[in-house]
């Protein structure tokens, strides 16, 4: 016996297998993975894809210690001269473009564009109500890491459609300032008009939040007008006042867990230490990094934890606040006064008088004794208060002043922050307000990272901070690779 | 070349039969053996006239004349013409082929004679995996094979082996392609049973690109046994059972030694002796002595075939079981398989085969690699501890890695069991003249358990290996895939001069499994036995993560060979795969090869008779592709980081946000294989040489976590760089083997063959990044291994030394080398400022050795005399360097006996340097900790012997054999390790040994007998 089989059948055996074994039977997608293609398809999309986006601030403590090492307030300390070197070299404005940590800077706050930038591209995707609340907090912390970002670097490249996808570090150039700004104004414009007054959810950003960025953003473009109307607008919201006016609040727990999230915060990067964290990916933390590092070295005593001993106030810093000044033992740990009275031990670390030990460490953000989890030095739960009332009332002041508003009402909201520090009222004007108002600010605001970009936009920092050199200080340079990936579209900063 | 014409004759035409003059009748038997042989081809020459012996071997063909030629041609007989005069009775007795050249080779999707071949091909036959008996067929490769080299993962029991062929192409997955009876076999070799096996081909060039883009790794073909028709049953059982042994211990210190050196080690560092009095101490305890142990080892098998006129079969079964040489009885392998092999001729044109396996293996093991394994610990445990000492807690301080090895045996507890099936189902249908369609579908499911069990013990304080509470983790995983094949085959010769061979099909390829884990702590009763997590009463991690592959592959190919009086052959292949494993971008790939011979022997010019018999010059190009790369890097998938703290409580939140940066370019690795070769058989055929040059260029590199800008958001929490086909490494290098065979009389016979294969592996190209890192040295040091232009892939990466300081003078006018770790001492290693720069710093690395051998050889030799056979198997691997990193950098452990040899002042060494327990920089990783690596080992020495027919036949026996063998007998080499084989396999990190598991020597005595 024999089968038969002639060549059409045969045609038709091999056309069969063809036509069902065509080139999509290997278009296939991961079995239980979430992928991009299929997302944005429902509420719980938009905020899981939120949290990502919120989840980077947790990465700006980077900012904050290195914006505090940059400035005259602190040495950067640490176990010696060289110890994260990339801050050392802040420290003595000795940055080049080899420099992991602002490297770190860059990447981070870009990672958080981007993730912002995700939820906005694809807010077309799914309609629900609360949606313009989402789109609106995506909005704010696009424009919170981009305002770092100028800050830091000054020009930077810009998408505002979306995020950048890869090969587009070529094509795209660096923004000029003005550009940047304006992409800034217009996504918090934005968020303004979409956020509500009372956010959702404890951590999460308000209408008024919104607004006292966009004056801070406004002041840095020297908008006073349109700066003093927003933050105002925060002021007149009668939603906030300074810790420890009221009730029975005590200003010396204003950076103690107590009063986190509490009356005076406009906005707050939250910490926790309920969950691990080690050196390899300092920026999955869900703790304050900073915090750790700001510790006192080999610390045993009472209140605080030990840590790496680094961002330490200068003498110069200390003696800057007036004796009767509350705020001094607030903000700065005098130790060898503290070990006097508590008999704490301590170790003292970088021994160079430039950038090592001072005898003071930045009690805002000390480690508190809490139980949290190891790398206990990585996951310090402090939360970060990133705009205070009391810096929305001092930014008001300034704009006003310095746009030549009623320095009266200037002058009220500089009182309100000095009464709360014990101090008498000011009744200067014209310059010498402006100066009492850049005078108080530097001791409102020290340990908390804001020092170093406001002399820069005052025109102050040559001549105060040791070794800035301006144009060139102003901002910090490109990461060297960052300057290679783009192939010759973006050019360094000048100077570096 | 008659004999080549007829045999494609034979297969190509139908048989008819035609009226002629006379008929002849007779009787064809096995020369050796006088036993008739069934299914012999008789055919009158030039005629289309033959027949076929019946099962007694007989045959009567019609319709002859006288003048005419019967050519009698049996698969693996040399063929007999007979010219015919004026006999009606011819009886033959057929002699084995012992040409080499006439040997079918399965070629992927098709077979050829060896002579006609025109790549670059490997074949090991079942004699040799007879004679070495492997318990891995893999080993049956090294040093069998030029140009593979094969290094076992560990000589741990059930270990499986690293294959390489023409050394390391890529630093992704190496593993070269394996094809069981036609399907794609994803098992690994140890599953199979080695006696199973028929022939080992293993394709080098570009004649394995018919595999596409699964090829570039090499491809090797395992062909089992299968029955033969017209063949009376015949049952075979082959058992061995042997005692395994260390080839070698580490020279330590013993006791007093070690307490002597440690003081000195104290006394330079300024402190208190550990041991004031070290009288009384003697050897202590020999801890190597300890956990080593002489072990068994056994194996059987028995094995059914035979076939009838359509059908034939066969049938196996085997169990293994092997011992650990070091606590065999937490470490053991079971092995059992089953085979049935069965082919039937349905109709006279439609043929089908299937075949099954199935293996169930159990592996139980220790800590056995590594830092933390039990010979790391036996090696660096003092020797002053007693045995019985479990806790060491008082004792001296060995860190918190080093334990009592005993005690890290008897508190291991797991097992790992697999089944297995796979099989094959094929069908070959001629539908039409010359042509035949082929169609099989060929599958792999298996199941792995495992138990882990770790018990609440104390080994001390601080001690990684403490519990203080139990835990039992379970693991279940399946794994499935299927191959299904369709090719149709035309074949035919034109004008007697051209003959075609052309093949088109299609392949599909699905891969697809899952696994479940879950662990929990609180095990009852502390004990092994009810360790389950049904029953465990503690909280639990992991309780049902599970995970998926996916996997889909179709591929259509087409192959095209084409000869012109046998003389010069082509052939071009031509495939097209598209696979789930590329982008969107990149789905479909196309791979072309071409390869050529000229059999210049066949030309007049040559001659009749002269010193050549066989000469063929052959070439090969051809591209390829590797597509084991990871799973849709191509997507953009959202396992991110996204955690965040809201609320009133401080609570974590967790969202999605987006992972590695997807990469929708990502494609194939691409193999472009390039060979040069020659096949020469001379003497009268008794030498057989075989020489080849190859270049092989791989391109497409995936280099994972490539750096890209900040600004795509890479930094962010769970996100990563994408992985971009960004790297090129060439691997050249020639291959020669030549093979001798004589039988002198009747009573004498001997072959031998030798092979050496030379490797020049070099990076060519790293984009995007300019090194990736890989492997570990030490604890908490600079990886010592890179990927970087112009150097071998993964060569050691460290500092030069250069001897050892005698006097402070030498310190002192020498670049400070503080940024090691301290400051330099007479007596610390000094090290090359290779910058120049003025400090010894991380930038004064340099290269430090190669890890990948640039010679290997094997030989072979096998004699029989009378009813002896002797038989010895060796290879060689040189070139290679090995770091040695068993060593713990701790200051109480005990050490190699080399440093017996320290530094003690000035002039007393140059090599060794001091012992202090202060910080020195010594034990950075320098080219101090990397030794050579060459060796040559023998590997196996068999005496066997085969009682005399007469004495068998009486019980029925139709054969009876039986032999002691030596494996791994001995190793020439200088390392100062275990074995110098030691490797993780790894690309980028191999070669460092990490406290390797030794092969064991093993004796065996066994038995060959079949009915």
């Amino acid at each position: 016996m024999k089968i038969k089989l002639n060549n059409t059948v045969l045609g038709i055996l091999a056309g069969f297998s063809l036509i069902s074994c065509g080139d999509d039977f290997v278009e296939v997608q991961p079995p239980y993975q979430i992928s991009s293609s299929t997302y944005f398809t429902s509420e719980d999309d938009y905020n899981n894809a939120l949290v990502g986006a919120y989840d980077v601030l947790q990465s700006t403590y980077a900012n904050v210690i290195l914006g505090e090492i940059a400035s005259d307030n602190t040495h950067a300390g640490g176990e010696s001269a060289t110890d994260v070197v990339g801050w050392q070299q802040v420290d003595k404005m000795e940055q080049t473009p080899i420099n992991d940590n602002l490297d770190d800077v860059w990447d981070w706050n870009f990672a958080g564009v981007q993730r912002a930038s995700y939820i906005l591209e694809n807010q077309d995707g799914f309609d629900f109500a609360g949606k313009s609340q989402i789109l609106g907090e995506a909005s704010f912390l696009r424009a919170y890491f981009n305002f770092e970002l100028v800050k830091w670097f000054g020009p930077i490249p810009i998408k505002p459609e979306g995020q950048f996808v890869l090969g587009e570090v070529t094509s795209i150039p660096r923004s000029p300032e003005a550009e940047v700004y304006a992409y800034i104004e217009n996504d918090l414009k934005f968020a303004i008009a979409n956020l509500a007054s009372t956010a959702p959810q404890v951590g999460r950003v308000s209408k008024e939040a919104a607004q006292a960025l966009l004056g801070k953003a406004y002041l840095y473009e020297d908008k006073f007008n349109d700066a003093a109307t927003q933050l105002t607008a925060v002021i007149n919201s009668d939603k906030y006042h300074l810790y420890g006016t009221e009730g029975d609040e005590d200003y010396a727990n204003l950076f103690e867990y107590s009063a986190e999230n509490g009356p005076e915060s406009v906005f707050e990067v939250q910490y926790t230490g309920t969950e691990g964290a080690g050196f390899e990916c300092l920026q999955c933390s869900e703790g304050n990094v900073m915090v750790g590092f700001s510790g006192v070295r080999g610390y045993s005593g009472p209140v605080f934890e030990a840590g790496y001993g680094f961002n330490l106030p200068t003498q110069e810093a200390y003696d800057a606040f007036s004796d009767n000044d509350l705020r001094r033992d607030v903000t700065v740990l005098n130790i060898e006064e503290w070990a006097a009275e508590t008999s704490a031990s301590y170790n003292t670390g970088n021994p160079d008088p430039n950038t090592g030990h001072t005898g003071f460490y930045n009690r805002k953000y000390l480690p508190r004794q809490n139980e949290n989890q190891g790398d206990a030095n990585l996951t310090q739960p402090n939360n970060y208060r990133a705009i205070r009332y009391a810096d929305v009332l001092l930014m008001a002041a300034e704009a006003i002043v310095r746009g030549n508003g009623n320095e009266g009402q200037a002058r009220g909201y500089l009182n309100q922050v000095r009464n709360r520090a014990g101090l008498e009222n000011v009744t200067s004007s014209g310059n010498t307000l402006l100066d009492d108002i850049y005078q108080d600010r530097r001791l409102e605001m020290m340990g908390e990272g804001h020092r170093f970009f406001d002399l820069v936009r005052t025109d102050r920092a040559a001549g105060t901070i040791a070794g800035f050199t301006a144009p060139k200080n102003n901002v910090f340079p490109i990461p060297l690779e960052e300057i290679q990936f783009s192939q010759g579209t973006w050019d360094q900063n000048t100077g570096y | 070349m008659n004999r080549i014409l007829l045999v494609l004759f034979i297969f190509c035409v139908p048989l008819a039969m035609h009226s002629q003059t006379f008929s002849v009748s007779g009787t064809v038997t096995e020369a050796d053996t006088n036993m008739p042989l069934p299914g012999v081809n008789i055919i009158v020459k030039n005629t289309s006239n033959g027949v076929v012996t019946d099962f007694d071997g007989n045959y009567t063909i019609e319709g002859v004349s006288t003048g005419d030629i019967l050519v009698f041609t049996y698969l693996g007989f040399a063929p007999q013409d007979i010219v015919l005069g004026n006999q009606r009775q011819i009886n033959v007795s057929l002699e084995p082929d012992s040409q080499a050249l006439d040997e079918i080779v399965v070629i992927g999707y098709g077979s050829q004679l060896r002579r006609e071949i025109t790549g670059s091909v490997s074949t090991v036959g079942d004699e040799t995996i007879d004679q070495l008996k492997p318990v891995n067929a893999a080993q049956a490769l090294q040093g069998t094979t030029s140009g593979v080299n094969v290094t076992p993962q560990s000589g741990a029991p059930g270990a499986q082996s690293n294959i390489r062929i023409r050394g390391v192409s890529t630093n992704g997955d190496n593993t070269p392609l394996i094809i069981l009876d036609g399907f794609q076999y994803n098992g690994g070799l140890t599953s199979i049973n080695p006696q199973d096996i028929e022939t080992i081909t293993v394709l080098k060039d570009a004649q394995a690109a018919i595999y596409g883009t699964i090829a570039s790794n090499g491809v090797i073909l395992i062909t089992t046994k299968a029955g033969k028709r017209n063949q009376t049953t015949r049952i075979s059982y082959e058992g061995y059972t042997g005692i395994q042994e260390t080839t070698r211990k580490l020279p330590v210190l013993n006791a007093t030694e070690y307490a002597l050196l440690l003081n000195e080690s104290y006394a330079n560092a300024g402190q208190a002796l550990p041991f004031p009095n070290v009288s009384g101490l003697g050897s202590g305890t020999d801890w190597q002595d300890e956990v080593f142990d002489q072990t068994t080892i056994n194996s059987h098998n028995l094995s059914v075939s035979g076939g009838a006129e359509k059908i034939n079969y066969a049938f196996s079964g085997s169990h293994l079981y092997q011992e650990g040489i070091v606590a065999p009885d937490k470490a053991n392998y079971r092995r059992n398989t089953a085979k049935l092999s069965l082919d039937a001729e349905l109709m006279d044109n439609l043929k089908v085969s299937t075949k099954l396996f199935y293996t169930y293996s159990k592996s139980r093991g220790i800590n056995n690699f590594g830092l933390g394994s039990v010979l790391f610990n036996a090696a660096n445990i003092a020797p002053t501890i007693s045995t019985d000492q479990d806790n060491l807690d008082g004792t001296i301080n060995l860190g918190n890695e080093v334990v009592n090895p005993l005690t890290q045996i008897e508190n291991t507890f797991n097992s790992n069991i697999v089944n297995q099936l796979s099989g094959t189902f094929q069908a070959t249908l001629d539908y039409a003249k010359n042509l035949s369609l082929q169609g099989r579908i060929g599958f792999n499911t298996s199941n792995t358990k495992t138990r882990d069990f770790s018990p609440i013990y104390n080994f001390g304080t601080g001690k990684i290996y403490t519990r203080t509470d139990n835990s039992v983790t379970l693991g279940k995983i399946n794994d499935n895939d299927y191959t299904f094949d369709l090719f149709n085959t035309y074949k035919n010769t034109f004008d007697e001069n051209h003959d075609v061979t052309f093949t088109a099909g299609m392949t599909v390829f699905k891969q697809f499994g899952e696994g479940l884990y879950g662990s929990r702590t609180g095990v009852q009763a502390n004990s092994w036995e009810f360790a389950d997590l049904n029953t465990a009463t503690g909280t639990g991690e992991d309780q049902t993560n599970s995970s998926y592959a996916y996997d889909l592959r179709l591929s259509f190919f087409g192959r095209l060979q084409y000869a012109y009086k046998k003389k010069y052959l082509v052939s071009a292949m031509f495939r097209r795969d598209s696979s789930t494993k590329f982008g969107p971008n990149n789905r479909v790939v196309y791979f072309p090869s071409v390869t050529a011979g000229w059999v210049i022997s066949e030309e007049g010019f040559f001659g009749e008779s002269g010193f050549i018999d066989f000469l063929k010059l052959r070439g090969s190009y051809g591209v390829m592709g590797n597509d084991r790369i990871g799973d849709f890097l191509y997507l953009s998938l959202l396992n991110g980081e996204a955690t965040y703290v809201l609320g009133p409580d401080q609570a974590l939140v967790n969202g999605n946000a987006l992972g590695a940066l997807p990469n929708p370019d990502v494609k194939w690795e691409e193999a472009k294989k390039f060979d040069v070769g020659l096949d020469m058989t001379f003497l009268n055929d008794k030498f057989d040489f075989t020489a080849d040059y190859f270049i092989n260029n791989r391109d497409n590199l995936l280099i994972p976590n490539i750096p890209v800008s900040g600004i795509y958001g890479t930094g962010a929490p769970g996100a990563s760089s994408p992985t971009v086909n960004a790297g090129s490494v060439r691997n050249k290098g020639l291959e020669l083997s030549l093979s001798y065979k004589e039988t002198f009389n009747e009573n004498f016979s001997m072959n031998a063959s030798y092979n050496i294969s030379t490797l020049d592996n070099e990076v060519t190209e790293v984009n995007g990044t300019d090194f990736i890192e890989g492997g570990g040295f030490g604890v908490g040091q600079l990886a010592p291994a890179r990927m970087e232009v112009g150097k071998p892939i993964g060569y050691f990466y460290g500092y030069k030394t250069d001897g050892i300081f005698q006097t402070p003078e030498e310190v002192a006018s020498h670049p400070s080398q503080s940024a090691l770790g301290a400051v330099a001492q007479p007596g610390d290693i000094r090290y090359v400022d290779i910058n120049g720069d003025g400090v010894i710093d991380a930038n004064d690395r340099t290269d430090i050795g190669n890890p990948i051998p640039n010679l290997t050889m094997g030989f072979n030799l096998g004699l029989n005399y009378k009813d002896f056979d002797f038989s010895v198997y060796a290879y060689a691997s040189t070139g290679n360097d090995i770091v040695r990193n068993f060593e713990r950098d701790q200051p109480n452990v005990n050490r190699l006996n080399y440093r017996l040899d320290r530094w003690t002042g000035a002039g007393t060494s140059n090599s060794v340097p001091r012992v202090t327990t202060a910080a020195t920089a010594n034990s950075v990783f320098s080219d101090f900790f990397v030794e050579d690596g060459s060796f040559a080992r023998i590997q196996t020495v068999t005496l066997g012997y085969t009682v005399p027919l007469t004495f068998s036949e009486k019980t029925g026996i139709e054969r009876l054999r039986i032999y002691g063998k030596v494996d791994n007998v001995y190793t020439f080499t200088e390392y100062s390790g275990y074995d110098p084989t030691a490797s993780t396999g790894a690309p980028i990190g191999g070669g460092i040994d990490n406290g390797f598991y030794p092969l064991p020597r093993t004796y065996i005595i066994g038995v060959n007998l079949s009915f």
